[in-house]
């Protein structure tokens, strides 16, 4: 618990802000948690950087509240903000391709993060499939940010998202798989992510060292 | 035609054919739509797919499930009151039923290991003690009862007078019937009897409420004196009194915060009990 501010990324924020955040680390019961959980999804939405390991502070607020008051008020309060943005995505991404994807990067992360006694959080399974779908269909596959983002989050939980729910991820692999072979105007570094996330699942979620050689050999020869 | 677009036509003729299905399935139990007119299995879906453009997205075709849906499905039994749609709630219930089967198991396996030293105990003394340490077969099971339970405990506990309880107190200077006692959720008892433990063993943790009046002190010793021991583990059938009745002794308790169900119980309680006291 002893993680310095640099851990948690929380550089980009205002001098008052980063002291509010690290109030709400040590010390929950002092601060206003609905209004922390906002700080955190806006700045998640807006940046990039932030949004790949915010899921880790918000861990810890969850984790400190629940040691000192046994509450949920910060959890609940981020969930159900993750769920309103859920629900207006389509805006969203029409709006502005990169708050789509940060939503997406930290979406997954809270995935990742939050657990429920060691298991991942149902209630999100399906909303973070139903994000990944979307990245997989024709239109997002031409964007080499979603696509980029889609492969990254499928290492990153992939695993876990299978053993949710199995059906899913054949049917996003199956969106994956006709996408690799059959898009017109798909660039090559499209192609080659998605090439290597198809192998990635055949191979157990993950590369054996031969292949690993083999990619990063392609990647330098790129 | 490729692959990939006959593919996306044939999901979404699967779809189209499991929302016809979806509310046909269920409708059986349902006389009425959502209209509240009667209707038979075809009119259905007609009214049902109306709705399906102000339905929230991630309630549609990736699970199969049709929005009209008024059982929401899950992994295992829903409350009545687990209609909730935001995932906060979502993932509180979830977090509680696994808590609560957790504990089953724990409470499992703690049973049946006193159980079994006990029953060894016995066989080597020669003796042949009564059927009451069966409680490993006589556990109450029942979801939906634990999860309820669960969730009265936990509006006690949730109190600043039960933090300060856990602190004065450790478990091992507790002396029963002097300090108050959580009823355990795993025994069998009838829906009134469990409500009664409750409410008494909420009583007695106001002893422990922070310091906000004078007549703290007073109150103390009433509960005290009331040796609520003998009350807790018979079955409790009171007469109902009106609250006008009631009203008459003034206890200081009445002035704390405390939940309407409760004004009632400690002046019934001390009725039957004032020929003890005396």
């Amino acid at each position: 618990m002893e993680n310095s501010a640099e851990d948690y990324r929380i550089q980009s924020f205002d001098l008052d802000t980063q002291r509010l955040l690290k109030t709400a680390l040590k010390d929950p019961s002092l601060v206003n948690l609905e209004k922390v959980s906002n700080i955190i999804v806006d700045q998640s939405l807006k940046d990039p950087v932030f949004s790949k390991e915010a899921g880790r502070i918000c861990y810890t607020i969850v984790q400190a509240e629940a040691k000192q008051s046994n509450g949920n008020v910060f959890r609940r309060h981020l969930l159900n903000r993750l769920q309103q943005e859920f629900k207006e995505r389509e805006e969203m991404r029409a709006r502005s391709l990169q708050e789509w994807v940060c939503y997406v990067t930290f979406i997954c992360n809270i995935f990742d993060y939050l657990k429920v006694n060691n298991m991942p959080m149902v209630a999100l399974v399906h909303p973070v499939y139903d994000c990944l779908m979307r990245l997989a269909k024709p239109d997002a596959l031409m964007n080499e940010d979603e696509v980029d983002c889609l492969v990254v989050q499928l290492h990153r939980i992939g695993e876990q998202l299978e053993k949710a729910d199995n059906q899913r991820m054949n049917d996003l692999f199956f969106l994956l798989r006709d996408g690799f072979l059959l898009q017109e105007g798909l660039s090559s570094m499209a192609r080659l992510l998605l090439l290597e996330i198809l192998e990635f699942r055949a191979g157990g979620w993950m590369l054996s060292s031969t292949a690993h050689k083999q990619w990063c050999v392609s990647l330098l020869t790129w | 035609m490729s692959d990939f677009t006959k593919e996306r036509r044939r999901e979404d003729r699967n779809i189209e054919h499991e929302k016809s299905f979806g509310p046909s399935r269920w409708s059986h139990c349902r006389k009425r739509g959502i209209n509240g007119s009667l209707r038979s299995n075809g009119e259905a879906d007609d009214i049902d797919r109306g709705r399906n453009g102000h339905t929230d997205s991630s309630y549609k075709h990736p699970d199969r499930r049709h929005p009209s849906f008024t059982t929401p499905e899950s992994t295992g039994s829903v409350s009545r009151c687990g209609r909730q749609a935001d995932w906060g709630s979502q993932v509180e219930d979830d977090e509680m039923r696994r808590d609560v089967h957790r504990d089953m198991q724990r409470y499992r396996r703690r049973i049946l290991g006193a159980e079994f030293t006990q029953r060894e105990r016995r066989a080597s003394s020669g003796s042949s003690g009564s059927c009451d340490s069966r409680e490993g077969d006589n556990m109450e099971t029942d979801e939906a009862v634990l999860l309820r339970r669960q969730k009265q405990i936990n509006y006690g506990k949730n109190t600043l007078a039960y933090d300060r309880y856990i602190k004065e107190v450790p478990k091992h200077m507790r002396q029963p019937g002097v300090h108050p006692k959580t009823p355990n959720k795993f025994r069998k008892y009838s829906r009134r009897s469990w409500d009664q433990q409750i409410k008494l063993w909420k009583v007695k943790l106001h002893a422990w409420d922070p310091p906000a009046e004078e007549g703290q002190d007073k109150t103390l010793d009433v509960v005290e004196e009331l040796n609520l021991d003998d009350v807790m583990d018979i079955e409790l059938d009171f007469p109902t009194i009106t609250d006008s009745q009631n009203t008459q002794t003034s206890l200081p308790i009445h002035s704390l915060s405390v939940e309407d169900e409760d004004c009632g119980t400690p002046v019934k309680v001390q009725r039957t009990a004032e020929p003890n006291i005396a």
